[in-house]
């Protein structure tokens, strides 16, 4: 029987993914010669990974960053991933129709909205032969 | 769910961080259950009611909602 809180993931995973990330647009936006660019876009993921691990009275906070996620909280993550989910789908079939209206070929909605549908499609099926 | 957690945390003289602490759940989930939002999963029902010294549904009331 899983316990309750089941594993949980360290409170530096997202700080030091959100800074390797912040690295990565650096590195990227310096090899298209703007390090300028670079280095907003690192101290905007420094700050996102510093709010993140100083963030810690929140259960928020705790919850988003892996350490304070127990049942409840991994309920509510499944259901605003689902929430989030949906949005997106409407959003590329939203962005398809008025691509198609302008008179063009619908991308990159269209690929949006064929991932996202086969991904549902996908996990329904991964699902349900796990459960 | 209806439930019965409150009043057996308050006559043990346990907090709901306490009660937390030994569930390993947090307290606003402890205080979730307790305002009836939040259904808990059957291990963490299990272990409420084991804790208490009682049965599952000497604890939780399954036709029972406010």
């Amino acid at each position: 029987m899983r316990t309750a809180a089941g594993r949980r993931q360290s409170k530096w995973v997202v700080p030091l993914f959100s800074l390797a990330l912040g690295l990565v647009f650096l590195g990227i936006q310096w090899a298209n010669g703007d390090p300028g660019s670079g280095l907003v876009s690192l101290a905007i993921m420094a700050a996102f990974g510093a709010v993140f691990l100083f963030g810690g009275k929140s259960e928020t906070i705790r919850g988003l960053r892996g350490d304070g996620r127990d049942e409840r909280f991994r309920r509510i993550d499944v259901n605003a991933t689902a929430f989030a989910g949906v949005v997106l789908i409407v959003y590329a079939i939203v962005g398809f129709m008025v691509e198609l209206a302008h008179g063009n070929d619908g991308s990159p909605y269209g690929l949006m909205g064929a991932a996202a549908g086969l991904a549902y499609i996908a996990a329904v099926v991964w699902q349900r032969i796990r459960s | 769910m209806r439930n019965l957690v409150r009043e057996l945390r308050v006559e043990q003289g346990l907090s709901q961080g306490e009660l937390a602490k030994a569930m390993d759940v947090s307290r606003q989930t402890i205080n979730s259950i307790e305002q009836e939002r939040y259904t808990p999963s059957l291990p963490l029902a299990i272990g409420l009611a084991r804790y208490f010294g009682k049965t599952v549904e000497e604890v939780f009331d399954a036709n029972g909602s406010r």
